[in-house]
Formats: C-alpha cells, structure tokens, sequence
C-alpha cells in the first residue's frame, strides 16, 4: 500500500518538476530575448557614437576649426622634439 | 477497532487525493498526447512569428583603421491610428522626443492604418519612445549608409541603394562582401505580445565583413585640399591625382574633381565618375619616358648619344612639329628630356622602330586594363600597329595621339621607381570579417611583368632627376628632398573642329620623391586651366611640390637633399 502510494507520490512530484522546468525554461528565455534586445540596443548605440566620434574628428572638420582660431602648421625650425 | 476505522479513513483519504490526481494525469496525458498535434498546430499559428534579421552592411576603413563608410541603426516611426487611445498623450511624448505630430484630432488621419511620422530617428530617441508602451505607435528598423569623412573620396567610396546595394566604386566592386547574410528568424509572442526569440543570432556572423583599403586617409586629404586649390584657381574641367607606393603598387589617395557630397543630392551624375581610372587623356610630355625607356632598354640610345633638334622645327608628313624650348646644335639624351624635347623624341623613337615601340608600349600596360578593384577602368586608345601612319609614330613619341587613363600612367612612373617591374595597382588591402582582427583574405602586391632592366629604371630615374633639377620640373622641388619627375602639356581635340585646340591643354605632373629610392610617386592632372598658363610646369608642378612637401613630412621620410636645403 505505502509503496504504491510513494511511486505515486514520485510520479506527481516528478510531474511538478517538470512542470517548475518548463516555467523556469519560458521565464529565462523571457530573459535571454530582453538581454538579447538590450544587446542589440547597446550595439547600434556603439555603432552611433563610433559615427559621432569620427564625424567629429573628419579631417575637413578639423581644418576648418583649425582655420577659424588661426592655427598654422609649426615651422620646421621652431619645433623642439622631447625624446 | 478504533485503530481500523482510523486506518479505513486515511485510505479512503488517500484514494480520493490519489484518484484526483490520477483523473488530472489521465487528462494530461489525453491533452498532451491526443490532442497534441491539434493544440499545437492552433497555437503555432498564434504565437510563431518569422522575422527577417537585415544584417548590418560591412564597413569601409582607411589603411590605419578610420572609419570610412560605415552603417547604423535608425528608425522609421509610424502611428497606426486605428488602434490609439490616448493620442495626446503619444502627441506629448514624441514632442518631448523632438517628434512633432501635426494633426491636431486622431480623425484627421481618416481611415488610414499606417502615418510615418518620423525618419531616421536615431536608436537611443527610438529606444526612449518604446520605452513608454505607447499603444498604436510603431517602430521599423533599418541601416542607413553614413560616410563620416563628408567629401572625401566619394569617387572611390561610391554609393548604395536604398536597399544597401553597392551602386559605384568600392560599394559596388565589394558589394558581395559588404553585404552580409540575412537570416530569417523565428520567435515566439506571448499572449501580451512579449517576443521570445527561438534562437539566438549571433550579429557578427551575419554582418557583412569590412574592407580595408590601401588609402591613408591623411595623405588622401593632403592631396584632395592642395589639388581642390588649384582646381578652383584655374576654374579646370577637371583635376585628377594619384599617390602610390612603387614598392607595393598599392593606392595611398587618389582624387578627382569634380566629386560630390553625400550630404547634397547629387544632381549631375558625373560627378560619381572616378576620373582617374575612367576617364582617358592624351599624357604629353609625362609619356616620354616610355620612348626614352625603351630605346634605352634595346640599346637604341645611350645617354650619351646627342640629338640635332633642327632649330625647334621638324617637318613630317606635311605637318610641323614644333619644339616649346627652342635649343640649337645637338643636345644629350638627357638635356633632350630635360627640355622636353618632341624632336629629341620622334628621333628616339624612330631608331626604336614602329613594332619595337609598339610592343613597349603594350608592355608598359597602355590599351590594357591595369585590373585594380574598381569598377569603371576604361583601357585607353591606341590604335593598332597595323593602322599607324607615317604621323603616328612621331606623335606617340611625345604623347600625342594615345589616350592613357592616370591610373596607366602612375602605373608607368612606379614600375620606373621600383627598378623596372610593373605591379597590378590596387586599393582594397584586406576583407576582414565583423571582428578587425579576424581577417579573411589579404591582398598582396602582384608583379605583372618585368618591363625594363634595373639598369634601365635606374638611368631613367637619373633623368627623372635631372629634368626637375635643371629642365622643365623646377617648380616640383621639394625643400630638403630629391624628386625625379615629369611634366607634361597636351593639347586637347576641340570637337567642334576635330583638330588639336590652341586653347584646351591637359597640363601633368608626374614624380616620385625621392628620386634614387622612392618611397611614393604622385601624378597630378589639371584638365583645361583657365587662364594665360596652362603647362605642366606652372600649373601642375606645383601642386606637386605642395603635396609631396606634406607627404614626405607625414610618412616622415629622411631629408635626402641636405645640401640644397633652400629651393
């Protein structure tokens, strides 16, 4: 009688198991599409300023900023190389 | 007795929680195993989804690595008015957001289930925007081309589609690499609409790969804003230059004017011509080493042979040729060339002879393509062997009556530095995957032929010398360093009356610093100057000295030419 009454008791047990798996598994795929987005979010965002930053340092850009505050190209004579 | 009745009432017990559970797993089992295929074919139609993942276009980079043309993320985003509720609240939101909604009433939209309301909004605004779950507002996700260096070699760069389809220059030539793989994706909706993906997709394996070009992005503005002066001085048509590196072949900048913005809309569609490999002219002067080469290189002249240049005038099939430097009495080889002497050369190339001079130039890589990876190489004019006429040896001789693209004629001036061996010239260096350090394929330097002896190149590059130390190429000097080159000044065919312009010129400049041991060479082309001067020496040369001035400063090669430190 116990005996049966414990196989059954596995059985149910085992059935609960699987079913706490099977909602784990869903809560972490859950997870792992929001990380995923997050992910491709944090991507293109890198993407973006990696943009923002060699549009800023474009060599045209430079020149004109360059040109605007009067700077020159240093004579050769008067440029002193610290080793 | 008592202890029966006990025992009786927990059996019954535990038959009744037992037969529960039994009936629940017998339904189970029913559900899962009977109906199973019928559920899940119902429920599959609800919550599968296939989406199709564009993977990002490869980027463009320069030989140090900068970023050349390269693809974000930016969004389209949309209302669908039929499924809003609280339209002043979204109209707040997206005003917050920079998004301005002008209808003032949800009914101003009529019957309609899709209004665009904003374009290539950025990631980081699109991301704030869904954020708040706004009912009835949705997002389309696209890669929109950006170019960050503006100008700056769209010849060579090209364009895309708006599909992101390469259309002109490297786009094109590597679109196939650029491309990347798009993968249909699976995912599953819950009942609030929450997606879970199915399968993880790696990005970097479905992004395009990147390619790497041989320009130095500093040498190729060194010499785009030196040439675009000139270029604008002169009022051209037209203003190619070239710098290569004669121990690789390999392309450092290369210019052409007119070019375009990506910022403008291009309204004249030559502008996305790359004149330098497209476009052909007649070379002048800068062909003369290619007479001088090969007459060296079959003993058909010696440097120190001399030449009766006939007062500055010869006469051949009833036309004159004329010198521009009157010289009388004989001259060296090497002051013929130093004066750019045309009489000097058809003399040269006469005792060279028509087939001899004919395979040399073929040799020298003119009526073939040069095969660099760009789309549009034209192969130039020269018409056959057969067809030539009693002028067409002559004229050849000093660059008239052949068409050469710049591309064939750097292409020259490098086999000539390196010592006599002409390379395939090339501009894409490496195709790289997503990741820069996972390279896929590398592209060496590829000798198509040898085409003179190192004796030979080395004489030649002797005269080279000469002829801006003491002849026509003055105004190349560069303070502090040797240069060898040559200048050039064709006269154009006016097509009106199909005979040779007095006021079309096609002024040249090609050199190569320094002049023994090279480290890069530079051909500068002004198409049709403006104004009273319009030869080589005054309007190329020039340009010349100003961007191997900076060049050599950059790659900070050693002062070679210390005793004539002062130009």
């Amino acid at each position: 009688m116990y005996k049966s009454f414990f196989f059954i008791l596995l059985l149910v047990i085992s059935f609960f198991v699987y079913l706490w798996q099977q909602s784990t598994s869903i809560r972490f795929a859950y997870k792992i599409s929001a990380l995923q987005s997050e992910y491709n979010n944090i991507i293109s965002e890198n993407d973006n300023l990696r943009l923002k930053i060699n549009s800023m340092l474009a060599l045209d850009k430079m020149y004109k900023i360059a040109k605007e505050r009067n700077f020159i190209v240093a004579d050769e004579q008067n440029t002193v190389y610290i080793e | 007795m008592k202890r029966k009745k006990s025992l009786n009432r927990k059996t019954v017990l535990a038959f009744i929680v037992l037969s529960v559970f039994f009936v629940l797993f017998v339904k189970l089992i029913y559900i899962q195993i009977f109906l199973h295929n019928k559920i899940s074919h119902s429920v599959g139609r609800m919550v599968n989804c296939q989406t199709v993942e564009v993977p990002k276009r490869g980027d463009i980079l320069d030989a140090k690595g900068n970023i050349l043309a390269t693809s974000v993320k930016k969004y389209n985003i949309f209302l669908d008015p039929k499924i809003i509720e609280d339209f002043s609240n979204i109209k707040d939101v997206l005003l917050k957001n920079g998004i301005q909604v002008k209808e003032k009433n949800l009914s101003d939209y009529g019957n309609r289930a899709y209004v665009p309301i904003a374009y290539d909004v950025d990631s980081s605004v699109a991301n704030n925007i869904k954020m708040m779950k706004l009912r009835g507002v949705g997002f389309e996700s696209k890669y929109v081309r950006k170019y960050p260096e503006g100008k700056m070699l769209s010849n060579i760069l090209g364009i895309t589609d708006h599909h992101g389809n390469g259309l002109e220059g490297i786009e094109k030539t590597c679109n196939n690499c650029l491309l990347g793989n798009s993968v249909i994706a699976s995912t599953y909706r819950d009942g609030r609409g929450y997606i879970i993906q199915n399968k993880v997709i790696d990005q970097s394996k479905i992004c395009g790969q990147n390619v790497i070009l041989s320009i130095d992005r500093n040498i190729q503005y060194i010499a785009e804003q030196e040439l675009r002066k000139t270029f604008e001085k002169y009022q051209a048509k037209k203003a190619i230059c070239i710098v290569q590196n004669p121990k690789t072949g390999s392309i450092l900048a290369m210019v052409s004017l007119p070019d375009f913005d990506y910022l403008e809309k291009i309204k004249d569609l030559k502008v996305l011509r790359n004149a330098a490999i497209s476009d052909i002219y007649e070379p002048g002067s800068t062909f003369k080493i290619v007479t001088v080469a090969s007459a060296l290189e079959e003993n058909k002249a010696k440097l120190s042979d001399t030449f009766y240049l006939e007062n500055g005038k010869l006469k051949i099939g009833g036309h004159t040729i004329r010198d521009d430097h009157k010289i009388e009495g004989k001259v060296s080889l090497s002051k013929a060339m130093e004066m750019s002497s045309n009489i000097a050369m058809i003399k040269i190339a006469k005792k060279l002879g028509v087939n001899d001079f004919y395979e040399y130039i073929r040799k020298f890589g003119f009526y073939s393509l040069t095969g660099i990876d760009l789309p549009g190489e034209a192969k130039g004019l020269l018409l056959d062997v057969k067809h030539w006429n009693a002028l067409t040896l002559p004229t050849i001789s000093f660059g008239q009556g052949i068409g050469v693209t710049a591309l064939q004629m750097i292409n020259v001036f490098t086999a000539i530095a390196n010592g006599g061996v002409l390379l395939k010239p090339y501009i894409v260096q490496r195709i790289g995957k997503y990741n820069e350090n996972d390279t896929q394929e590398n592209f060496h330097t590829m000798e198509i032929r040898r085409v003179v002896s190192k004796e030979t190149a080395y004489m030649m590059k002797k005269i080279l010398k000469n002829s801006v130390d003491f002849g026509t190429g003055k105004s190349a000097k560069v303070m502090g360093y040797t240069v060898g080159g040559k200048t050039g000044t064709s006269q154009k065919v006016d097509h009106l009356t199909k005979a040779y312009s007095k006021k079309f010129y096609t002024a040249s400049f090609c050199g190569m610093l320094p002049a023994m041991e090279p480290e890069f060479v530079v051909l500068v082309i002004i198409d049709e100057p403006k104004g009273r001067s319009y030869y080589g020496s005054s309007v190329a040369s020039p340009v010349f000295s100003s961007i191997a001035q900076s060049i050599a400063q950059y790659l900070e090669i050693p002062k070679d030419d210390i005793s004539k430190n002062k130009i």
